[in-house]
């Protein structure tokens, strides 16, 4: 049934994206409302969100496929397609939002290694031949098992330097005081994690086949989820309170922005309320700590309080002007230091997802993600 | 030229010569206008010497036009122009462009700003080079201060090592450019450019959405061609064709090199009312700029980011 539903919802957000691509393609970037100020909008935003579901995802497989921890033998490959699909998702994000997406094999025949953005792309694809690989061993020669230690060893690698280093391609920036914080490449890994433990609850919750150590195994996932949703808010109190405290005026006024500004309510409602506080309730609470459906659901708030989060990361920053009268020195289309995204922004970012969701249920339901674990099943 | 390309070319043509036809329709205003008569018998003729004058290759800068006395020129202009000839005359690494700019003698006009629209041809959204305002203190004693703002041409560019394509870079002569052929659209160097001096060129034209008004001077059919002509920028004739760059590209000041390299200074410095831009050579000791950057009272912006900005300010 919930997969029946979500099928429904990628289909109505697909066709809702057509419109989107459509007019991407055909206008460029004109309808779009992030602009010579406000440089990157809800599509960067979302390349950070799926960039991190997706190492946090092959992150996550780890735990079967390197560490092999008995309680989550059989969810490796789960994780390795939620990371699959990701990460072609954050791919196309950050694709449509580039001027000359079909320059993008400039990156390849002539990179300039020192950008971090070079290094990503070069990075990413590596990683997505990584998972590919895993995964294509994982479903097809479950025989040759000893070949995924190597390849898992060295996706955990890439995972922890590609989340690091979506941090850094914001935190090299030096004159925008509320990025250039040298834990912000720390801290991308600590997120990455984050949401792969919460696509997991999600997965585990939602899709996984009956299984006698379900309860066990969500009870583990929901405490890590809890746990990290505390460092979470320990690493933002830390930022916002050296910002505040340190007086830097754009970086004061980035934080007052996120916590008092027009859109407090993304920060507070989405980020804060819906996507740690409730979460943290609900898995600490005996009698829903075990229960999968709840597990799903608050995977997929902590999913969603991470969009919040990431747009909270992007715009505040951009959304200070450089020398404040920038605010009325030339009017224009694009010349504004107010940002929020358009429908047609929009339109493709709910594209995207809907066909993530597709392309993710399909695979459950015609690849054997879950199959072929006989033991488990009927353990 | 391919065929397409020869097909583009010859219905540019066709919409320049509507154009100019137009213009000389309106009413007696052609015969007022006698060159105009020439233009419009010939315009072809025009338009090739224009684009061998701003082809690719690099023409010899076209000797100084009138005989002057370089030890007492007229006007700063004149002066800045001398330098500009001698300037040209060493090898490009050995000249070190600054801008001075100084903000006692700017009244504010925005002419530099329109000046550097019309000679880059701008489309909406796009600006090289804002003039910020700023009013200070309180009445009685308030004033109106103005900082034309263009691409500081950092000696130390934070914009430059962010780029994935290496597509900005500073070129022999220490201007830092943008290939727009090379050019992916990320900008990721328009979040490391501390100056916001970096707009991108989301591909709108002033007359989207206007009117046709066919067969007049007014309205789509009027202007728009005049916002399809080439620009020149970096040297290279360049069409606005949706989809092709400079569209999707970040574009920014260059301190017109593509007029410098033929002997001209830079369109805002031509048009600044108040001779407050000042432009040249700081390795010529004999230069105006040279002088003016060794005096006390100069500045320049975010001097604390150490990006070593190449204009500087008179306070
Ligand atoms: S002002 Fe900005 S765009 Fe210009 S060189 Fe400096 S960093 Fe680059
Ligand atoms: S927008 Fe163009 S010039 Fe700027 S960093 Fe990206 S590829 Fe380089």
């Amino acid at each position: 049934m919930t997969k029946k539903i979500l099928y429904a919802l990628g289909g109505v957000a697909l066709v809702f994206g057509t419109w989107g691509f459509f007019d991407r393609f055909v206008a460029g970037h004109a309808n779009a409302n992030y602009g010579s100020y406000v440089v990157w909008g809800l599509w960067v935003a979302m390349y950070l969100f799926f960039a991190g579901v997706a190492a946090g995802s092959f992150m996550m497989s780890t735990l079967d496929y390197l560490f092999e921890v008995p309680l989550f033998k059989g969810t490796g490959r789960a994780m390795l397609w939620a990371a699959l699909i990701t990460l072609p998702a954050a791919l196309t994000s950050i694709g449509l939002d580039l001027g000359h997406m079909e320059r993008i094999y400039k990156v390849y025949m002539r990179p300039n290694f020192f950008s971090v953005m070079a290094q990503m792309v070069w990075g990413y694809t590596i990683f997505g031949g990584i998972i590919l690989a895993s995964l294509v061993v994982a479903i097809r020669f479950p025989e040759r098992k000893k070949w995924l230690k190597p390849l898992m060893a060295f996706g955990l690698l890439f995972s922890v330097f590609l989340s690091g280093g979506v941090g850094a391609l914001l935190g090299v920036n030096a004159s925008r005081a509320y990025w250039h914080v040298g834990l912000l490449p720390a801290q991308f890994p600590v997120f990455s994690l984050a949401s792969g433990a919460a696509m997991m609850l999600l997965i585990m919750g939602w899709f996984a086949p009956p299984d006698t150590r379900r309860s066990q195994q969500i009870r583990v996932l929901g405490l890590l989820t809890v746990s990290l949703a505390v460092v979470k808010l320990y690493f933002l109190w830390t930022d916002f309170s050296q910002s505040l405290y340190g007086q830097i005026p754009h970086n004061v006024d980035a934080v007052n922005q996120v916590l008092f500004g027009r859109y407090w309510w993304a920060f507070w409602i989405i980020q804060i309320a819906l996507g740690t506080v409730l979460p943290i309730i609900l898995l600490l609470h005996p009698k829903f700590a075990r229960h999968s459906v709840v597990a799903g659901w608050m995977g997929l708030l902590v999913l969603f309080g991470f969009t919040a989060a990431r747009a909270n990361i992007v715009f505040p920053a951009l959304t200070v002007p450089e020398l404040e009268e920038l605010r009325w020195a030339f009017s224009g289309p694009h010349l504004t230091f107010d940002y929020f995204p358009s429908l047609m922004e929009w339109a493709v970012t709910i594209g995207i997802t809907g066909g993530a969701t597709i392309a993710f249920l399909l695979g459950l339901d015609r690849l054997p993600i879950f199959s072929s674990q006989p033991r488990e099943v009927t353990q | 030229m391919t065929q397409s390309e020869e097909q583009k070319e010859r219905s540019y043509s066709s919409t320049r010569r509507d154009f100019l036809r137009a213009l000389l329709g309106v009413g007696g205003a052609a015969a007022a206008l006698a060159s105009m008569d020439r233009l419009m018998a010939n315009p072809e003729a025009i338009l090739e010497a224009i684009n061998r004058a701003t082809g690719d290759q690099a023409t010899a800068v076209a000797d100084f036009p009138f005989a002057l006395d370089p030890t007492d020129p007229p006007d700063v202009l004149l002066r800045m122009q001398i330098e500009l000839h001698r300037a040209l005359q060493k090898r490009p690494e050995e000249r070190r462009w600054v801008m001075v700019i100084d903000l006692r003698k700017c009244v504010g006009c925005h002419a530099c700003t329109i000046a550097c629209v019309a000679e880059n041809r701008l489309p909406p959204g796009v600006v090289y080079r804002p003039v910020l305002e700023q009013e200070v203190g309180t009445f009685p004693n308030v004033t109106r201060t103005f900082l034309p703002k263009p691409c500081m041409q950092c000696d130390n560019p934070p914009c430059v090592p962010v780029c994935p394509v290496t597509a900005t870079y500073t070129n022999e002569e220490g201007v830092v450019v943008v290939d727009y052929d090379q050019c992916i659209g990320c900008r990721a160097c328009m979040t490391a450019c501390p100056y916001a001096s970096r707009t991108f060129d989301f591909g709108i034209q002033y007359v989207d959405n206007t009117p046709m008004g066919n067969g007049t001077l007014l309205g789509q059919s009027g202007v728009a061609p005049m916002e399809l002509l080439p620009v020149f920028e970096y040297g290279r004739s360049r069409e606005r064709v949706p989809h092709h760059s400079p569209i999707g590209n970040v574009r920014k000041c260059h301190f017109c090199l593509h007029r410098i390299k033929e002997g001209m200074l830079p369109a805002c410095t031509l048009t600044c009312i108040g001779r407050a831009t000042l432009f040249g050579d700081a390795n010529d000791p004999e230069s105006l700029v040279a002088e003016m950057i060794a005096s006390p009272n100069v500045m320049r912006l975010k001097e604390e980011l150490g990006t070593e900005p190449r204009v500087y300010y008179l306070v």
